[in-house]
């Protein structure tokens, strides 16, 4: 009978829904119980009373073992929250006075240069910032340079012939690549770049290679990882983007056809990007924190970066990884890097002007 | 009521808080060329989005419940799934499916207007596709029965007869596509086209005051809206509840016509599944962390699973009882009051999650007090979902409570029940459906959300969605790959088991009735 049947849906349906609504009830209740991060509390219950929070805009996968390795030397509890650097700035900023963030790791310096310019950081300890080049810090000592993001210019080598390949960057607005480009106009590390080339030639000499590049009728994406895509797939020949997207694309398919090529030594278009970490004004405990950041800039962690992820080690005498050239081959443009904090309203404002859409 | 109006406006009073500190000007920036071009793309793609859903859902709906299209049983579940799928999720995996390279590379990828309201209305008319098959639930088909009896053909008597009466949920469902249109920023960016959520999103940082002077216009904006769109027609009193009646015979257009939903599921979900399938099991050779490839564990996906399946259970079940008495004051006792809180409940779901979130840090954190201690708990995660989809538990109860006569109610009363126990044995087994819909979408909403999860939830606390998220930035898509087919899977068990299966068995137990 259709009754009874409905009831004994009904009866199921309340029964399933309780038993969520009770787990729900013990999550709420114990909700510094992590049900699904890969924290892991100290083997050794030694300090646990030890807290570090860590706002990460590094994803999981990237830094997560590090975070572990971490709490496993230290003894201390390390609780992260992973998002986007940007809305990870904006959240720290909404929270105030009452952050609970001790440390903040940025996927470029912007954010970093955002909480700074709102007195949110504090200084480092010396011998922390001592580990790293000065090119690659804050000048205020407030936020370090962790891991090196090089901009690269990958391409199909399917559709372009070695030869063809421009030494320098200023080299895209020639009429010949029309067509050809795949750029990600708001990504922030195209804008980072964008910012160093105003930094280095000027504003006059960055908005004319911008609307070189629109002249050249360039297909835009939203991120580097469409634009890498596109290259992939023949949708467009070549594309600014970080070096490690493609490293990481091959892992997952060998077959692709994409190739970085990096610009003359020297050149701007090789600009290093680097990753950084801070600790936060509002920390409790900043002896902790400044002894994470040294952990960054260990040879435990700088290895990760590596060999794992593909990135340019930061610190003296750790190789970046087999595939990747050396960084002084490179030239890496040495750079102002506390100037990619600020100044990115104007850069957004050039590139406005020059009519280059995302 | 007045306590859930002030709570829903919490985010719009946010964002002027914060206008008018930063020194934000709502006519000079909105004025600007740069913003004003955005802003017509925004509405131009969430009204056609809006318009093609109500077309595509309510079809989709009729055919599935009032005919003998193929499939029938399968598809009343399957097509309420697209909905599971984030939108840049979806977006990347019919990007990576089309064009050179792709699955099916004679198929162009989507991009621009066209992709995507393409990309939008296949992901975005379960909204109306579920309102309106609630509904049906309860549409006594007497009505179609006595006009086929007239002589009316079957194409008269769906248009003339059932459509109207599908009219409210249909709007309600519409009326959902177009907020969220007007907030979705992942598909958008991956598709290329360029609207409001983009400004906001691009200046969030570097330009504070425009960022949030654009949040505050579009939760204006989504309010006037919102009060615009308030259903002019009443709803025609319907004498009893459905009962059993003949299914329309397709006869020879069975076979065309059954090809509108499957290719709607191809494109909405098999496709996107096919892909992370093949994501998943393409795998990577370098990358050792998380899933590499077939044969890794998938332990490390339980934990999000769960918490998953428990936020968005008790987020759908927090929302229909706390809009629940909006509801039904709104719809039996209208007035300028119960207006206005729907129309500033509704509006929230037009902001993008992040200003939700923000909003909840500011109520917690900015204001002096004891809700500090509340901050980055569970329950005000729940709060967070249940701000930002409470609309569409609104919206549905509405439209379900619409279609209960007054006569039954008043009936009641005359014999002597007091209006609780009216509601409970009168009202709410007819509005039951309706609020299982709603529920269902608050469901499959809190399953994707991201920006409120990320920054709100207790640290550790990791959602499907969120790992996806991660996943995805960095370009490891065999995780992304297996990680969306957990998340579709687990969504299909819970809406079915949750929502579609007590709501819709009514109608099989019935199908040989009298």
């Amino acid at each position: 009978m259709p009754s009874t049947t409905r009831s004994v849906q009904l009866r199921r349906t309340v029964l399933i829904t309780t038993t969520l609504l009770a787990l729900g009830g013990v999550a709420a209740c114990g909700s510094e119980d992590p049900a699904g991060g890969d924290v892991s509390a100290a083997p050794e219950a030694a300090s646990t009373d030890d807290v570090l929070t860590v706002y990460s805009g590094r994803t999981e996968n990237l830094i997560q073992p590090l975070l572990d390795s971490f709490a496993e030397q230290t003894g201390a509890t390390v609780d992260v929250r992973y998002f986007d650097s940007a809305d990870l700035a904006l959240l720290v900023e909404q929270e105030g006075e009452r952050s609970p963030a001790d440390v903040f790791i940025s996927q470029s310096p912007g954010a970093l240069g955002y909480l700074n310019d709102l007195g949110l950081l504090t200084e480092l300890e010396p011998e922390v910032l001592d580990l790293v080049s000065d090119d690659f810090q804050a000048t205020d000592g407030r936020w370090v340079g962790m891991s090196g993001r090089v901009r690269t210019l990958v391409y199909n080598s399917e559709l372009v012939e070695p030869s063809e390949l421009p030494t320098s960057v200023f080299d895209l607005t020639d009429p010949a690549w029309s067509g050809r480009i795949g750029v990600p106009p708001t990504n922030g590390s195209f804008q980072d770049f964008v910012t160093a080339l105003r930094e280095t030639e000027g504003d006059d000499a960055a908005l004319e290679w911008l609307e070189g590049i629109v002249a050249n009728e360039p297909v835009t994406y939203s991120n580097n990882t469409a634009t890498l895509q596109a290259v992939a797939a023949g949708e467009v020949e070549v594309g600014l983007v970080n070096h490690y997207y493609n490293y990481r694309a091959l892992a997952e398919d060998p077959s692709l056809p994409t190739l970085n090529h990096f610009f003359e030594a020297g050149d701007i278009g090789n600009l290093n990007i680097v990753t950084g970490v801070a600790v936060v004004e509002t920390t409790d405990d900043a002896e902790l924190a400044n002894d994470f950041v040294e952990f960054m800039l260990g040879e435990e962690a700088q290895t990760f970066f590596s060999e794992e992820t593909f990135e340019y080690p930061l610190v003296e005498g750790i190789a970046p990884g087999a595939d990747l050239p050396p960084i002084a081959d490179l030239g890496i443009a040495t750079f102002d890097v506390n100037s990619l904090g600020g100044g990115l309203a104007r850069t957004q404002e050039l590139i406005a002007e020059s009519g280059l859409e995302g | 009521m007045v306590v859930t109006g002030l709570l829903f406006a919490s985010p719009a009073v946010f964002l002027l808080w914060e206008s008018v500190r930063l020194g934000g000007d709502l006519v000079a920036v909105v004025a600007t060329a740069d913003v004003l071009a955005p802003l017509a793309r925004s509405l131009l793609l969430a009204s056609s989005c809006a318009v093609g859903c109500m077309a595509l859902g309510t079809l989709l709906a009729v055919l599935v419940s009032r005919t003998d299209v193929l499939g029938r049983d399968a598809l009343r579940v399957a097509l309420a799934m697209p909905i599971v799928v984030p939108s840049f999720v979806g977006a990347t995996a019919l990007l990576a499916a089309t064009g050179r390279g792709g699955l099916v590379p004679f198929v162009p990828r989507p991009e621009g207007f066209l992709g995507a309201f393409v990309v939008l209305t296949v992901l975005s008319y379960p909204y109306v596709y579920l309102l309106v098959l609630a509904r049906l639930r309860h549409t006594p088909r007497s009505h179609e029965e006595a006009a086929r009896l007239l002589g009316a053909g079957t194409w008269r008597t769906v248009t003339t007869v059932l459509l109207p009466q599908l009219r409210p949920a249909a709007s309600a469902g519409g009326l959902l596509v177009f907020l969220y249109v007007l907030s979705d920023f992942g598909a958008v960016a991956l598709l290329r086209y360029d609207t409001i959520t983009r400004v906001i999103y691009s200046t969030r940082l570097l330009d504070r005051t425009t960022s949030v002077t654009l949040g505050l216009f579009l939760a204006v904006l989504a309010i006037g809206v919102v009060l615009l769109a308030r259903s002019a027609a009443p709803e025609p009193p319907g004498p009893k509840p459905a009962k059993a009646a003949q299914r329309i015979r397709l006869g020879r257009w069975r076979l065309p016509v059954s090809l509108l939903p499957w290719a709607v599921l191809v494109v909405g979900l098999f496709g996107p599944v096919v892909v992370f399938a093949t994501w998943a099991l393409r795998g990577s050779t370098a990358v050792g962390f998380g899933y590499s490839g077939p044969g890794d564990s998938l332990a490390f996906l339980v934990g999000p699973t769960l918490n998953s399946a428990v936020a968005a259970v008790t987020a759908a079940t927090v929302a229909i009882v706390l809009v629940l008495p909006l509801a039904v004051a709104s719809v039996r006792r209208p007035d300028r009051l119960s207006r206005g809180v729907v129309a500033v409940v509704t509006s929230v779901f037009a902001l993008p999650g992040l200003l939700v979130a923000l909003t909840l840090v500011f109520l917690t954190l900015s204001v002096p007090g004891p809700l500090g201690a509340l901050y980055q708990t569970f329950p005000l995660l729940v709060l967070g979902y249940v701000l930002h989809f409470g609309a569409q538990a609104l919206r549905s109860s509405q439209a379900a409570l619409a279609g209960v006569p007054a006569r039954l109610d008043e009936a009641a009363r005359t014999l002597g029940a007091s209006p609780a126990r009216r509601f409970v044995t009168v009202d709410l087994p007819l509005v039951a459906p309706g609020l299982a819909a709603g529920a269902g979408l608050v469901l499959l909403s809190t399953l994707k959300e991201l920006p409120a999860t990320a920054l709100l939830a207790p640290a550790g606390f990791q959602t499907l969605a969120t790992r996806i998220f991660s996943a995805a930035q960095d370009g490891f898509f065999a995780e992304v790959g297996v990680t969306s087919l957990v998340l579709l899977a687990m969504s299909t068990l819970l809406t079915w088991v949750l929502v579609l299966r007590p709501a819709l068995t009514g109608d099989r137990g019935r199908q040989d009735g009298p």
